[in-house]
């Protein structure tokens, strides 16, 4: 046994497996920084989704990568290269943009082929064209024009199109955001799929925090051309690095309040609708404003002992499968998941999971 | 009869058929006519096709008209090529103010700018003033005008603002993230030039050159006020022949050849560009 794990560990490659690197990066339209230093690293094989508001900075980021823009200041390393003084079409790295961009004169199998016929001396053109094709289910259009095909489709040749010349890393600039809600699920499976398959490091960027969460390993929310928190999504979901971070993300209600009093990782915050003690971000010292998130699936209609907050019916939003409620308290809607629409008005009492609330920062 | 869209046509048919057709009819008419006595007499003649089919000067003037046609086309393509391309980098206003510079020499009208042309070109114009200054030439060229190369000059100064803008309008129609993604798959500047930019911008290119095609092939008055010996044109023998030699049916059947000629050319221009496949992404889409 012990032999064995000391063979494995030889195994392990000798380098960090980091695929990309970057170190303050700087970047500035005009008089608005677009993004203001930040640090960015993407291991090999990672599915990292820069996801935030528009204007946030994610798109600058993801087109610095790429090469269509040049960092104000910092350093960009692939496979611990500077790339600096790389243009676009030496970096690989490949692009699938938001409008697709593909070649309007050019059939579905010119369009995919392009990279490997610029690179000359490709022997099996033909073969990867209908592998990557057969990759996105795309194989029979081959013979089309992208004005013939539908936006879905359009998007898979894209995909086709930028993973045929096996880039390091694959970049993804709201790839889905044109799509019908139903083809955009779909999709993300596929991606997602084929991410795992190829093996590829995706980087992903969107402002829709559910296709973040179903496609990630690591979520990089950006604000204001900062990263206000990096981690996986149930980190990102369960413990927001920030008030920014928890109003983005979710419906959560946000009670602004002062820590009481902190023990170990959790903390007591006085609010206007009472004091609770819950798992608080580090660094929150007793004294700080901070910020209660409560997301609307900790707050029930049923529970043992005293409610923790009474209030009334102020909307009822009928979404299908259950109800979306916000409960008029103290002056704050608190939002929560009811099995059947509630009449506005009606009195109701609700139980909070403070356990798996959480206590944060508030955003500057 | 319902109103259609297509219906909306009919004006235009209407004054392509007055306008066009028929006076073609008739010069088709008078082409069989017979001149007697300085009268025009109806009559089923060859006379003046015969003497055209012989006529080695005739065909060599509407030979001399293709190839110049042709030649300015390919100038203007050359030249106005990179300044449409320079237009469509330009800020919004500076482009209005390029269009404005570009056009302006067509306001001035022909003759104006024929005589200012010489002042440029003339044995004591400004070109041979400050050669001479610089010390770069003893004598005046004479090439400068009254030869072939004022007639290429001329032409294509005369046609390039409607090649350019016909091009421009077509670059400006490339989506910049055509290029950036032929950019991000491998394509150096100089190839995401030859396969995205130059074929989608065939249509323009196509009507760029058909344009200045049919303008300088029948162009006449700045060969024959500026080309000197070299000066002569089909054009300016139709009129000759139509006005002081009163030979209207040899005019006729001139004029109609020469059309015949041009349009054949301009035709093959149009069959051929409308293969490259830029012109698909833009024409084949119905």
């Amino acid at each position: 046994m012990v032999v064995e794990s000391r063979m494995e560990k030889r195994t392990e490659p000798a380098l960090s497996p980091l695929l990309l690197a970057m170190r303050g990066i700087v970047k500035t339209f005009g008089r608005s920084r677009a993004v203001d230093g930040i640090d960015l690293d993407v291991p090999e094989r990672a599915f990292l989704t820069l996801l935030g508001p528009s204007g946030c900075g994610k798109t600058t980021v993801l087109r610095m990568i790429a090469g269509f823009e040049r960092p104000d200041a910092g350093e960009i390393r692939l496979d611990n290269t500077p790339l600096a003084d790389v243009p676009p079409e030496r970096r690989p790295v490949n692009t699938v943009f938001q409008s697709y961009a593909l070649f309007p004169h050019l059939t579905v199998h010119d369009n995919v082929a392009f990279s490997l016929k610029l690179r000359g001396g490709v022997s099996d053109i033909g073969v990867r064209v209908r592998r990557a094709l057969d990759a996105v289910h795309m194989a029979d259009f081959g013979d089309r024009y992208p004005h013939q095909l539908s936006g879905g489709q359009q998007q898979r040749v894209a995909v086709a199109r930028s993973i045929i010349a096996e880039p390091r890393l694959l970049l993804l600039d709201e790839p889905l955001s044109a799509l019908d809600r139903k083809m955009r699920g779909h999709l993300q499976i596929e991606l997602k799929a084929l991410q795992r398959r190829l093996g590829i490091a995706f980087v992903y960027v969107t402002h829709d925090q559910e296709e973040a969460f179903a496609l990630s390993d690591i979520v990089v929310v950006m604000n204001k051309g900062r990263i206000a928190q990096k981690a996986d999504p149930e980190t990102i979901y369960s413990r927001p690095a920030d008030s920014f971070v928890a109003d983005f993300i979710g419906n959560s209600t946000l009670v602004e309040g002062r820590i009481q009093a902190r023990h170990g990782d959790r903390a007591t915050i006085e609010t206007a609708l009472g004091t609770i003690t819950a798992p608080a971000a580090e660094g929150l010292a007793v004294g700080d404003a901070a910020m209660l998130v409560i997301r609307p699936e900790l707050l029930s209609m049923r529970g043992e002992g005293s409610a923790t907050f009474t209030g009334s019916v102020g909307h009822s939003v009928f979404q299908g499968e259950r109800s979306m409620v916000g409960a008029e308290v103290g002056g704050l809607a608190l939002r929560f998941p009811a099995e059947a629409p509630l009449s506005v008005g009606t009195s109701v009492a609700l139980w909070l999971d403070a356990d798996r609330s959480f206590i944060t920062r508030i955003a500057a | 009869m319902t109103f259609r869209q297509r219906h909306l046509a009919l004006p235009v048919a209407v004054a392509i058929i007055a306008g066009c057709l028929a006076p073609l009819a008739v010069l088709v008419a008078f082409s069989f006519y017979e001149v007697e006595e300085f009268d025009l007499v109806p009559a089923f003649s060859f006379r003046a096709w015969g003497e055209l089919a012989v006529s080695a000067t005739d065909w060599f003037l509407i030979g001399k008209a293709v190839l110049s046609g042709l030649t300015t086309t390919v100038f203007t393509v050359v030249l106005g090529y990179p300044v449409a391309l320079a237009l469509t980098r330009l800020s919004a206003s500076a482009k209005g103010l390029a269009v404005i510079v570009l056009l302006t020499p067509l306001y001035t009208g022909e003759i104006v700018r024929i005589y200012a042309w010489r002042i440029v070109l003339g044995g004591e114009g400004l070109v041979n003033t400050v050669l001479q200054g610089l010390g770069l030439i003893d004598e005046p060229m004479k090439v400068l005008l009254f030869s072939p190369f004022t007639i290429g000059l001329v032409l294509t100064y005369n046609n390039l603002p409607f090649m350019v803008l016909a091009i421009w309008v077509s670059a400006e129609m490339v989506d910049r993230r055509l290029i950036e993604a032929a950019r991000d798959l491998g394509a150096r500047p100089v190839d995401a030039f030859f396969r995205v930019i130059l074929p989608l911008t065939v249509p323009g290119l196509a009507a760029g050159s058909l344009t200045v095609f049919a303008l300088s092939a029948g162009e006449m008055l700045t060969p024959s006020l500026l080309g000197g010996t070299s000066g002569s044109t089909a054009m300016a023998l139709v009129d000759n022949l139509f006005g002081t030699a009163f030979d209207w049916p040899l005019a006729s059947a001139l004029a109609l050849a020469l059309l015949a000629t041009l349009f054949l050319v301009a035709s093959a221009m149009a069959g051929l560009m409308l293969r490259l496949k830029g012109a698909r992404a833009v024409i084949g889409r119905a």
